[in-house]
């Protein structure tokens, strides 16, 4: 996880927030974007998802942004480790 | 909260202490390789007297389930044909990861529907369960060259299979995907999408995660939500498939179609969700009591069983 660069592009809390919510609206889940910590990881600890939730948010956020995740690529771990690093990527990868 | 306790139990079996290694599975290889599946079976009738001797669990576990299966108080003869049963599809494992289909006779139901949904190129999720041989995939696989299939499975035991089947037929490594990554589920979606068959047990988990009641064998049991949401999610159809042990050398490989997602939109994924748990249900208790001795699952599985609280009484 420390050795992965983050993205040139980072995201702002708008985009964050819009994130938060998408999520929130695909898992259900019982609690407001706002109560999201963008540094709290999502997997596991954290928020608490599994690979399921994970790919679920994953399918719906590459729909929405235009964009591919791949499985063999190794920033996976990092663009799930929070919110704010899901968010950097997409605003580094989106394409709409 | 019942749930929950339910899931902590459900897990214990993925704590239980291994009772083999693999120095003894390199020997049990060598032996079963060398002296032909005949002669080395005599071998399983010591390891079914001994669970039944010196493992209570696991015997408490086999009566409680065949009382529901049998319908009626299971006989000491009952259970130890029962470890005997398990003991055989293990040993089974070894010949048929060597591919030494010519040892058995399969009789195969169902494969026709299952190949025609394959045939649509989008992958296909084949559910099993610990009931019967999962592993005859293999002879499936091998009469028809195209088939691929990788196994879903938790990140430890994945390990430890990988292992067991280094030593095996170290060319014999399965496609397997470990659970527990950030990304599994997206390498599940990649090899469905280049039109793999990607197998998982789904009548386990380790625990801690989403359990649903259904009915088996006329009480509650809860099954894992998990494999069904990651069918619907993906929109692939799902079979379901199990080997079933008959006594010799015979296996009745059964592929029954369980759901198709292809179509579910978002709204009704839920819905379909719930039908297909139930319909995964109705099958195990229908191959329940087709071959009863061939359920795996020794551990308090149903939701009523009283396993741990009898000696009290």
């Amino acid at each position: 996880m420390n050795n992965i660069q983050k993205p040139v592009v980072s995201s702002n809390s708008e985009l964050q927030l819009e994130v938060a919510v998408l999520m929130i609206e695909c898992l259900n889940l019982e609690i407001t974007a706002d109560q999201i910590d963008p540094d709290a990881p999502l997997y596991g600890e954290g928020l608490g998802l599994d690979s399921i939730d994970v790919l679920e948010v994953a399918l719906v956020v590459s729909k929405r942004y235009g964009m591919q995740l791949r499985a063999d690529s190794a920033d996976n771990q990092y663009t799930f480790s929070s919110l704010r690093s899901l968010a950097d990527y997409i605003a580094a990868q989106r394409t709409r | 909260m019942t749930s929950q306790a339910n899931s902590a139990q459900h897990a214990a079996w993925a704590h239980a202490p291994e009772r083999s290694n693999l120095l003894l599975l390199r020997i049990m290889v060598w032996v079963s390789m060398r002296l032909g599946r005949r002669a080395s079976r005599v071998v399983l009738y010591g390891i079914a007297a001994y669970f039944l001797l010196f493992a209570p669990g696991s015997r408490h576990a086999s009566e409680d389930y065949l009382r529901r299966a049998l319908g009626r108080e299971p006989r000491w003869r009952d259970v130890y044909r029962h470890f005997f049963t398990f003991a055989t599809t293990i040993h089974d494992r070894i010949y048929l990861v060597n591919r030494r289909f010519d040892l058995f006779d399969f009789e195969v139901h169902g494969e026709e529907a299952m190949r025609r949904l394959l045939a649509s190129g989008k992958g296909l999720i084949l559910l099993g369960a610990h009931l019967g041989s999962f592993e005859v995939i293999r002879a499936i696989g091998w009469k028809h060259a195209d088939l691929r299939v990788a196994m879903v499975m938790h990140q430890g035991n994945a390990q430890k299979i990988m292992a067991a089947l280094a030593a095996i037929n170290p060319r014999a490594a399965q496609d397997i995907i470990g659970m527990g990554h950030v990304d599994s589920m997206l390498q599940v979606r990649e090899r469905l999408d280049d039109g793999t068959v990607v197998g998982l047990l789904a009548d386990r988990t380790p625990g801690g995660e989403a359990l649903r009641p259904a009915r088996i064998l006329g009480a509650d049991a809860n099954l894992p939500v998990g494999p069904f949401r990651m069918a619907a999610m993906l929109q692939r159809p799902v079979v379901f498939m199990t080997g079933l042990y008959l006594g010799g050398n015979r296996y009745v490989i059964h592929f029954d179609t369980l759901a198709d997602f292809s179509a579910v939109a978002r709204e009704q994924r839920n819905a379909a969700v719930d039908a297909a748990i139930t319909r995964y249900a109705e099958l195990l208790d229908q191959y329940c009591r087709k071959a009863p001795y061939n359920w795996f699952n020794f551990f308090e599985f149903w939701k009523s069983a009283t396993i741990v609280e009898k000696k009290a009484s």
